[in-house]
């Protein structure tokens, strides 16, 4: 049943990561980005835990997420970048939220509905959000106009993590738009680039602030590069317990599609977690959890609500608790290994992780 | 100004109503139980069942207890009687008394729980007994029905237990593996009736072997992914069953950028443009359900034409190639639907991004807005 099956999130790894990264890119501001209900993490008390923690700013991708976050109390300076066609931002004036605009239409919005300040958004490479370079003129020329009505606090773009090349070529076409937007007067406070890969790596793409996800949850954001080399801590582990054991002679098909036969008897345990709650499916027969100091295959189909663990002879029995990921530091298999087991990245497994799912905080 | 939503999933409840309709008339006079089962396949429960109802539906799967009891205390569809099958250690057995929710027990000691929890309330425990016939999930192994349906029996003479139904779950391997399942569950149910048992609903098959079995059907069929418009059989689409796919996945194009040839697109550049051209950005993303999967070549419709997704699907966005079309900012991006508009259908998504259309569905995040169409009268 849902409520067995939880997420428990460490909030002092929340605010030791903060610490950690703070340390990292002093003296830059630092951002954590709480979009996706924080990367699944639950949206309102990870940034809870994150503020406490001293963090600068709080970003999201959509102005739904920033209300979210303000209904909750939080009052910490929100960014949202990502606004639906024809946004009239007046939701963001009214809770004081800043929203980063990516062209005209934006930025006139924003000034009309009266919020406290903007980041213009361009792009310097990545092809997302953001006026691209031969845009620029017309849109800080327009801005520097409304400037004295609607502060210029930030100016942002992202990185691509293609190549350091292409990463650097982002960042020489940042500081170009600096330039421009320079010879026009305006010189916004908080200048921002870097997200947690390049906050991480490349110090040359750190300005006034330092936008970081993944990191901040204590989850790396390089393939074969743990978190713990930074020092950082991962704050979720998603668990069950045991609804059903039962044992099945050699040969007997498991789940759907018996695409598992164990070749010996053996005993498998049912756990009650499937892909409606995240676990993508194609961690099927590949993924591993554990039980106690003991890890086990996932065999068969990961279902619905559902997926079979081979424990082989040991004694497992209804109610032990299965800890799909964790802390890797604790025995645990870590999100990125989910995620190397179903063919995605570590953002994914836990970002997907369902909204309707239990979570508790300590 | 150009105007528009963020993202949205479509929920087209007469459709759903309709598909229901039409299988319960193909199926009378055995029932149909409807699943609902994670929040309806993220379609929404609450809103689901009443309509459910509403097309003649008077059983509910929820799988686990919880979502049952739930409903029951929120006063929604009363007359109907909801099955859970997968309880946990600790599972509330007395709520399940209390509100007369069906549970299928697979071992003497989820029995003697629910039992006890009847005494107490001085109620009858709505009991179906599970069979494990090859699938290795919930069920009592074959060697060990007899004791369970014995002790069943035994607590059905004593008032305490209703003897509700007797249910397996198959494994859809293949035909023969289907067929091996069914020989278990009618020798199950011979051997229960040898030791005085009766059931009211006895009910081994889910949507496909529903549908293409009739002689697997028995008392009661489980539709799933069939109410949702979502035939699961391989070859075969909704419309050829008649049916229609309840659920559309849409946003609103949100920027639009003429780019030259060579320009990288999203992250790693996985995708470089081979001329110059159109980018429109999309802002659905993995944390919404889009899988990071569905990239390189995978189509979305837009104003009636497919554009194919460009670069990395991301946690809350994606890019489109729209050439030299003339697309802008506010038009409405169709992931998949009913495939009216030129769409792909739910199928079709899921074969392109090497699923299966029920993961596919319940895997919409919880930040894309339901917007429920065709409420009754």
């Amino acid at each position: 049943m849902t409520q067995d099956v939880k997420i428990t999130v460490d909030t002092s790894a929340l605010r030791h990561n903060v610490a950690v990264l703070r340390e990292a890119v002093a003296p830059h501001a630092v951002m954590v980005v709480v979009k996706a209900n924080a990367y699944g993490h639950g949206a309102v008390e990870s940034a809870r835990a994150f503020v406490d923690a001293g963090v600068d700013w709080l970003g999201v991708a959509d102005l739904e997420e920033a209300l979210e976050l303000r209904r909750a109390g939080i009052t910490a300076p929100i960014l949202a970048w990502l606004h639906a066609p024809g946004e009239t931002f007046e939701s963001a004036a009214a809770h004081d939220v800043t929203p980063a605009v990516s062209d005209l239409a934006q930025l006139e919005a924003a000034a009309a509905a009266g919020v406290r300040a903007v980041h213009l958004c361009v792009d310097t490479g990545l092809s997302r959000n953001g006026a691209v370079e031969t845009e620029w003129p017309a849109f800080f020329r327009r801005a520097a106009e409304l400037a004295d009505r609607l502060p210029i606090e930030g100016l942002m773009s992202h990185l691509s993590n293609a190549s350091p090349e292409e990463d650097g070529r982002q960042a020489a076409a940042f500081v170009r738009a600096t330039g421009v937007l320079g010879g026009l007067g305006v010189e916004p406070r908080l200048l921002h680039l870097a997200a947690s890969a390049a906050g991480l790596s490349y110090p040359g793409t750190r300005y006034g602030l330092v936008r970081f996800g993944l990191a901040a949850y204590g989850l790396s954001p390089f393939a074969g590069r743990s978190a713990a080399e930074w020092g950082l801590r991962p704050a979720l582990a998603l668990s069950a317990p045991v609804t059903t054991v039962k044992r099945v002679p050699a040969g007997e098909g498991v789940s759907y599609g018996y695409v598992f036969r164990p070749e010996r008897d053996t005993t498998i345990a049912v756990v009650p977690v499937g892909y409606s709650d995240g676990v993508d499916r194609a961690a099927s027969d590949r993924a591993s959890v554990t039980i106690g100091s003991r890890t086990y295959r996932v065999r068969g189909r990961i279902a619905m609500n559902a997926l079979v663990i081979d424990v082989g002879d040991d004694p497992v029995e209804v109610g032990d608790d299965v800890v799909l990921f964790g802390d890797p530091a604790a025995g645990h298999q870590g999100a990125a290994d989910w995620a190397t087991a179903s063919g995605g990245i570590t953002y994914e497994t836990v970002a997907c992780l369902s909204g309707a799912l239990t979570r508790r905080y300590v | 100004m150009s105007t528009g939503y963020l993202r949205r999933a479509t929920v087209d409840l007469a459709a759903y109503r309709a598909n229901l309709e039409s299988l319960v008339e193909r199926l009378a006079p055995v029932e149909v139980l409807a699943i609902v089962k994670a929040d309806a396949y993220s379609n929404g429960i609450d809103v689901m069942v009443p309509e459910a109802v509403a097309a003649g539906i008077r059983w509910f799967g929820t799988v686990e207890l919880e979502p049952a009891l739930r409903l029951r205390r929120a006063g929604i569809a009363l007359e109907a009687s909801f099955f859970a099958w997968q309880l946990g250690p600790d599972d509330d057995y007395a709520g399940a008394v209390e509100h007369g929710v069906d549970l299928g027990v697979s071992t003497l000691d989820q029995l003697e729980r629910f039992a006890e929890a009847a005494r107490d309330a001085g109620r009858e425990a709505l009991v179906h007994l599970t069979i494990d016939t090859g699938l290795h999930r919930e069920g009592c192994l074959p060697a060990d029905w007899a004791e369970l349906v014995t002790r069943a029996v035994t607590l059905r003479d004593e008032g305490v237990v209703r003897l509700r139904g007797a249910f397996s779950h198959v494994s859809e391997t293949s035909e023969a593996d289907d067929h091996a399942a069914s020989v278990v569950f009618r020798k199950a149910l011979a051997d229960a009736e040898a030791l005085g048992a009766t059931f009211e609903k006895r009910h081994m098959s889910s949507s496909s072997a529903g549908m293409e079995h009739p002689e697997r059907r028995f008392d009661m069929v489980r539709m799933g992914s069939n109410g949702y418009g979502i035939p699961v059989t391989e070859g075969v689409s909704a419309s050829d069953r008649g049916l229609r796919p309840v659920l559309t996945l849409s946003a609103c194009v949100v920027r639009v950028k003429r780019v030259p040839a060579g320009t990288g697109v999203s992250y790693d550049y996985t995708y470089r443009t081979d001329r110059d051209t159109t980018l429109a950005l999309v802002p659905l993303g993995y944390a919404d359900g889009v899988s990071r999967r569905a990239q390189h070549g995978v189509e979305v419709t837009v104003r009636g034409r497919r554009y194919p997704i460009v670069g990395r699907v991301a946690m809350d966005q994606f890019l489109i190639d729209v050439g030299d079309d003339p697309i802008e900012v506010g038009d409405e991006v169709l992931l998949f639907g009913p495939g009216d508009g030129g769409e792909l259908t739910i199928g079709e998504w899921a074969d392109a991004t090497d699923t299966i259309p029920e993961e596919v569905s319940c895997r919409i995040g919880a930040r894309v807005p339901r917007v429920y169409l065709g409420r009754r009268g």
